[in-house]
């Protein structure tokens, strides 16, 4: 396994695992035939990419709670921040194809009667500056509120309902209607992406593998940021902040750029959700959102990374399983599994693994049993 | 309380006039005392509102003892007819029918009774009879209320029933209230000399309020000069009173929202602020309590409808005892293993939220349930020029009664105590021989049935639904990081600051922007206090 | 290393063979019924309003069969939840779609979840029916509104105050969101060609779930006093209803003094509130629960008996999904198959009996003809009817008020065209593909 690096086992299984995901999932939805038991139907393709997104979402939370400290409840704002970025694009992209035919003005905006572009939706036309946004969007956002909470020592508790309180207040500021992004109805109808229909298989594939792919990348840049130099002093200061501290290390500056990185990864992933789900609305910014996120991470096994994308998979395909399956009860079953997580799995999901597999090969030290977050 | 209501009743009369009632009809009906008013009952059978109206309006004027009776039982939905003999009925309030012309009592009920039905237009119309009607009334409460009517109706034809109701009242307050509406219908009437509606202007300008406002804009704009000069320095003199009631009642707004804000997170303050938990099922258990006093209503509406009053007074120890239980066997089943992994404590209690909001849902349905008001928490009083209702009123008093009390129980008595050394160092509180494990469940019982009978209030203003919860678990958790962590105090003043702030914003900002704000001010707060508005001092809080 | 890829197959095979058994699960039963998707939310906000609307349809459905089904087929009810969350909406659309292979889907509450089901049902050509009251402004081949468009509600509503109550200011209240902004936007317009001027006109818009009313319920006592008529039009989204109306009567305003006519309160909202206080204030609608015929006193009964609850109330919306439905029925039986393209072909035209004594059409731009009422509230928490329209009104997809729509034209009949441009004479949108 050295060869590989700064991957550890169950990253290696995960790797494995996405890139067989990101070969097979298209050959199985495009070429192994409709009525094949291994065909993968076109309702599952999106859906399967809208789990990878929130993987990488959850894996950007890991980062800095994991292996920082810091609980975020509001990575929500960064995930959906990159999803506007995307979502304006896309607006821009449907041109004089909307319903009332304005070349340059998304239908929201004729019937609010603007009459020209707001300023800051230049630029979104173009695809580079808007994923570009998507990225510094975030990244700015939370490299300023990291900048000030960081330095004035904001830990724990209070940081997180501030973080909380920032989602909040987004989340109110784009349910208004004069802010110039649609509102509650948010940003929808979208018809390309680059040229492609966005409702074609092949785009939806490809936005599979895309997610796969950034999913991976994102892993590999967190693995790479934790298993550095950079990565130990920052599982310190986790462990021990002030004796960080009084060790001589800029504690703020260390949390300052997991916690950019964490939130310019939660944009990406935001970038990539939004074609594939169709529709990007306040809602995203919802508090309860970004507390999910937390739970998935919790649920896979904090500050392993692997844990953390596993959550958001386990969690998210268990929704999308109950709320058809038990309409009625779904909130049962998803409140009991996060209770008894809590109670049996402290260390999630993954935990239960490591724990299972040490026990097999005895000497069988993993990052994961090493990792014992400390609050 | 408009012209075009005015205008309304004269045209009816007019109508009245046309459609030969006869003028006859209504000079005799007001000169021969116990007048014929069989034409304008009928008109009541003819089941049209504009009918109704004019029925009214003709029975305002009459003297006949029998107006008044129909007037009520036409206001409460009481008056019927036969659609096919056109004869109109009163019903008692006993249950009795009598005949509405000459109020004698009916034995054989016809079959088919039609209620008169009520509009708006209608209910005005009764408000203006009665009010009309109940000039003459031996209570004096009854005439300022009748003042009052005749001061929102502004008849014309009521003038002269006033002017004798004013010549004999002896009760100054009452003289006062009806020499009001008396200037009110002289400020309206176009035909009144000058002198006397300017003189109408002062008495209108010494009420005030909001009321007196309208009054004197509507004099219209080519009226004569000097009353209109005399109307616009009242306007002028009004506005600025008015300017520092706004001021006045914006805080008063803030008050009433702050304690809302108080009674939400003051069981979060235990909860989260003293124990540690990040309590996620504390807007549930809100709800639970909310529900309680659903429960409570509903019986008591079945069995015992004479205690409704003592609804809320019987809700809240059930709403506590309740809440409370459902705390600690949360506490002894969940929660206790996760101590010392505060974080966790999220996780569990969001899953625990979910499932109470859901079981909720499938016990009592997810549509909202209606909670009444006991009497005696509806209605306002005035306090200069703000209208102070009773039932914020109330909710101030209680929630800064919970937070005294809670504050006792903390400080002054063993519990308290304990609960204080169990907090601040388990082992060594464990070492003294205190049953930690029990101070646990007890604590977390009482912030949960805090919790419960904050539920009890909010289910006052607020829809009593499975969704309740969700609504003030984040502004909880403000109020309370906002104060300290682990303060009372701070989270009393948080509470009201953040209420207040809240209302002086919001006239200028709007609601959304106001809240907005308040939260990027939170935000920044935290950067200069990390610790809020009360830190602890002390090793503990660097753990 | 081949230790992990070994097992790491057998997991990829072991997922793509569930995964193939819950497809042809699927696949199997299109065969024995049609199916019909349900797509209300069950929990969250929105819980509130639309499991009343799932339980009817399940209603409809059971009714359906005891008369035979449809086609010879039984009908089978596919419900789902979307938990109040648009994106979930979407999702579970197309998870009704391809998965369930539902032949129509009845389902949404909000514009948004509307909007975002959309691009589903073009995409993969399928049926929505949806029964809300909404802004209008709209007409998409795959979607049937049998709600009311802002002409069958807002602006009748409007008349009648300015007639009745002889209303002269006006206070738009809403909930900041579309519905209530291009609703707002359609009266203003409509009140301003009528004379009204802007100082008469207040507009003011507040956050969901709204709990706090004191300032804004002060303001408009403020502005009622002005010393001409004044009303207020409430599209005040659900929730944030109840504490609205106990602000009113808790401030004394009382519906003789400013009356309130709301477009989203129903018999059920007043359900959940004291109605004493309020006693008076209206709501327009094109269903009133209180309404005496034959076939609503039929159609409470039953649900009352399926609810097993005698005071179970119904509402507008539960009757636009039981003409919604009743059409479909007909529909069916007319193009004699449950596929999409023949279905939307024998809609239009398609004449149902309202429960409310009239018969309402489906129009070629996807629209119904439905009556207006307006009811004044009940310390019942019932409405009684004050005013009706005389005739049905034809909903209109695109307001005649609005700049940007006024010569757009819905027909899905004749122009093949949900937003024909009748001065350019083009079907915008598609002609510039």
């Amino acid at each position: 396994m050295r060869g590989l690096g700064i991957v550890d086992r169950p990253g290696a299984i995960f790797l494995i695992l996405l890139v067989a995901a990101a070969i097979l999932v298209p050959i199985a939805n495009l070429v192994v035939p409709e009525g094949s038991p291994f065909h993968i139907s076109n309702y599952l393709v999106p859906l399967l990419g809208k789990y990878l997104c929130y993987a990488l979402l959850a894996v950007s939370v890991d980062l800095v709670w994991g292996y920082c400290g810091v609980l975020s409840l509001g990575h929500g704002a960064f995930f959906a921040l990159g999803g506007y970025a995307m979502g304006m694009y896309l607006m821009r992209q449907i041109g004089a194809r909307g319903v009332y035919g304005n070349p340059v003005l998304p239908d929201f905006m004729v019937f609010l009667n603007y009459k020209e572009l707001p300023w800051f939706w230049y630029g979104f036309d173009w695809f580079p500056f808007a994923m570009i946004m998507a990225l510094v969007v975030p990244g700015v956002l939370a490299f300023a509120f990291g900048w000030f909470a960081f330095r004035s020592r904001v830990t724990g508790v209070y940081l997180s309902i501030i973080t909380q309180a920032m989602t909040f207040a987004l989340m109110l500021a784009f349910f208004r209607n004069d802010m110039g992004f649609g509102g509650n109805n948010g940003l929808t109808d979208f018809k390309d992406i680059l040229g492609f229909s966005i409702s074609a298989d092949s785009t939806r594939v490809t936005l599979f593998v895309l997610s796969a792919v950034a999913l991976a990348a994102g892993y590999l840049l967190c693995r790479a940021l934790v298993t550095s130099k950079y990565g130990k002093v920052l599982v310190a200061v986790r462990d021990a902040e002030s004796r960080t501290r009084f060790l001589g290390y800029r504690v703020a500056n260390y949390k300052l750029l997991a916690w950019t990185v964490s939130a310019m990864l939660a944009g990406a992933a935001g970038a990539l959700y939004v074609p594939q789900v169709g529709i990007i609305n306040p809602g995203e910014f919802a508090p309860a959102n970004s507390i999910e996120i937390v739970i998935w991470v919790a649920v896979g096994g904090r500050g392993t990374l692997v844990g953390a994308a596993l959550g958001a998979l386990i969690v998210n395909a268990g929704k999308t399983w109950f709320t058809g399956v038990l309409p009625e009860a779904w909130l049962f079953a998803l409140g009991a599994l996060f209770v008894l997580v809590t109670l049996f799995l402290p260390r999630g999901v993954l935990g239960l693994w490591g724990s299972l597999s040490a026990r097999r090969h005895k000497p069988a030290p993993s990052a994961v049993a090493s990792a014992k977050p400390a609050e | 309380m408009t012209i075009s209501l005015m205008r309304l009743v004269l045209s009816a009369l007019l109508g009245l006039v046309l459609l030969g009632a006869g003028p006859g009809f209504v000079t005799e009906g007001r000169s021969q005392g116990a007048a014929d008013i069989a034409p304008a009952v009928a008109r009541f059978a003819a089941d049209s509102y504009s009918d109704t109206e004019a029925g009214l309006a003709a029975l305002a004027l009459s003297p006949n003892p029998q107006a008044a009776a129909i007037v009520d039982a036409v206001g409460d939905g009481r008056l019927m007819f036969d659609p096919a003999t056109k004869t109109v009925y009163v019903k008692t309030k006993a249950g009795g029918l009598t005949d509405a012309a000459t109020g004698a009592a009916v034995t054989t009920a016809p079959a088919d009774l039609k209620t008169v039905r009520l509009n708006n237009r209608v209910r005005r119309a009764v408000e203006a009879a009665a009010g009309a009607l109940a000039l003459a009334s031996p209570d004096a409460a009854k005439r300022i209320d009748a003042a009052g009517a005749v001061f929102k109706s502004r008849d014309v034809a009521a003038l002269p029933a006033l002017d004798a109701a004013i010549a004999r009242e002896r009760d100054t307050d009452v003289k006062a209230a009806l020499a009001q509406a008396r200037a009110a219908i002289i400020l309206t009437k176009v035909d009144a000399p000058e002198a006397e509606r300017i003189a109408a202007t002062k008495l209108i300008v010494d009420r005030g309020d909001q009321e007196a406002l309208a009054l004197l804009a509507g004099v219209p704009a080519d009226a004569s000069p000097a009353l209109r000069t005399a109307a616009d320095a009242g306007i002028e003199k009004i506005n600025r009173s008015l300017a520092f009631w706004n001021v006045a009642q914006n805080i008063w707004y803030g008050l009433s929202l702050g304690s809302v804000l108080l009674l939400a997170a003051i069981g979060l303050a235990i909860t989260f602020g003293v124990m540690g938990v990040i309590n996620m099922a504390h807007g549930e258990m809100v709800m639970l309590g909310a529900y309680t006093t659903f429960v409570v209503q509903e019986l008591i509406r079945t069995k015992a409808p004479y205690l409704f009053d003592w609804s809320l007074a019987i809700a809240l120890p059930l709403a506590f005892l309740f809440t409370g239980l459902v705390g600690i066997v949360i506490e002894r089943t969940v929660i206790r293993f996760l101590y010392g992994r505060p974080l966790e404590t999220l996780l569990a209690t969001w899953g625990i939220s979910l499932m109470l909001q859901q079981a909720t849902r499938t016990i009592f349905g997810p549509t909202n349930k209606e909670v009444g008001a006991p009497s005696w928490m509806s209605g306002a009083f005035q306090l200069g020029q703000l209208s102070i209702t009773y039932n914020r009123l109330c909710i101030i008093i209680f929630a800064l009664g919970v937070f005294f009390a809670l504050l006792v129980v903390l400080k002054r008595t063993s519990l308290g105590l304990y609960v204080r050394a169990v907090t601040q160092n388990r082992r060594m509180a464990g070492a003294m021989g205190i049953r930690t494990g029990r101070i646990d469940a007890l604590t977390f019982g009482l912030g949960s049935g805090i919790a419960g009978i904050a539920g009890v209030a909010l289910s006052q203003i607020d829809n009593v639904s499975p969704n309740l919860g969700q609504g003030y678990i984040i502004d909880s958790f403000m109020v309370v990081v906002f104060g300290g962590v682990g303060n009372l105090w701070g989270t009393l003043v948080a509470a009201f600051s953040l209420g207040i702030a809240n209302k002086l914003l919001e006239p200028f900002a709007g609601a959304v922007l106001a809240k907005i704000a308040l939260l990027v001010f939170i935000i920044l707060f935290i950067q200069k206090r990390p610790r809020g508005l009360f830190a602890l001092k002390g090793r503990a809080v660097e753990s | 290393m081949l230790e992990f890829l070994g097992r790491t197959t057998k997991g990829i095979g072991a997922l793509a063979a569930a995964a193939a058994l819950a497809a042809s699960i699927g696949a199997a039963n299109a065969q024995e019924t049609i199916k019909v998707g349900i797509l209300h939310s069950l929990s969250g906000t929105m819980a509130i309003s639309e499991t009343t609307l799932k339980n009817a349809m399940l209603m409809l459905i059971d009714e359906q069969n005891k008369k035979g089904g449809v086609l010879g087929k039984k009908l089978e009810a596919v419900v789902v939840d979307p938990a109040s969350n648009w994106p979930l909406f979407a999702e579970k659309a197309r998870e009704l779609i391809t998965k369930d292979k539902v032949a129509v889907v009845f389902g949404c509450w909000t514009s948004v979840s509307r909007k975002s089901v959309l691009p589903v049902f073009k995409e993969l050509n399928s049926i929505l029916f949806y029964p809300v009251q909404y802004e209008g402004e709209e007409s998409e081949r795959n979607v049937f509104y049998t709600g009311a468009a802002p002409n069958q509600q807002a602006i009748p509503a409007v008349d009648y105050l300015a007639k009745e109550e002889k209303v002269e200011r006006w206070v738009l209240a809403g909930t900041d969101y579309v519905y209530p902004r291009t609703t707002n936007k359609i009266l203003e317009a409509y009140l301003k060609s009528k004379g009204v001027k802007s100082e008469d006109i207040m507009i003011n818009y507040t956050p969901f779930g709204q709990s706090d009313w004191q300032t804004i319920v002060a303001d408009i006592k403020k502005f009622g006093s002005a010393g001409k008529k004044t009303a207020v039009v409430s599209t005040i989204n659900g929730d944030a209803n109840v504490p609205f109306y106990k602000e009113l009567a808790n401030q004394g305003i009382k519906a003789t003094d400013i009356p309130v006519v709301a477009f989203s309160v129903g018999e059920e909202e007043l359900a959940g509130i004291d109605t004493k206080p309020l006693v008076g204030h209206l709501a327009a609608w094109n269903y009133f629960m209180s309404i005496k015929t034959p076939e609503n006193d039929a159609f409470i009964k039953q649900w009352q008996t399926f609810m097993k609850n005698p005071k179970a109330v119904t509402n507008d919306p539960m009757e636009a999904h039981y003409i919604g439905f009743n059409m479909w029925v007909q529909a069916v039986t007319k193009a004699g198959s449950v596929d999409p393209d023949k279905v939307i072909d024998a809609l239009p035209g398609t004449k149902q009996p309202n429960l409310t004594g009239g018969v309402s059409e489906m129009l070629p731009n996807h629209h119904i003809t439905k009556p207006v009422f307006i009811g004044e509230i009940e310390d019942n928490g019932q409405f009684n009817v004050v005013w009706k329209t005389d005739n049905l009104i034809p909903g209109e997809a695109w307001s005649k008020q609005l700049e940007g729509s006024k010569d757009l034209v819905a027909d899905w009949v004749q122009l093949k065209c949900g937003n024909y441009d009748s001065v350019k004479k083009v079907c915008l949108g598609t002609a510039t593909k």
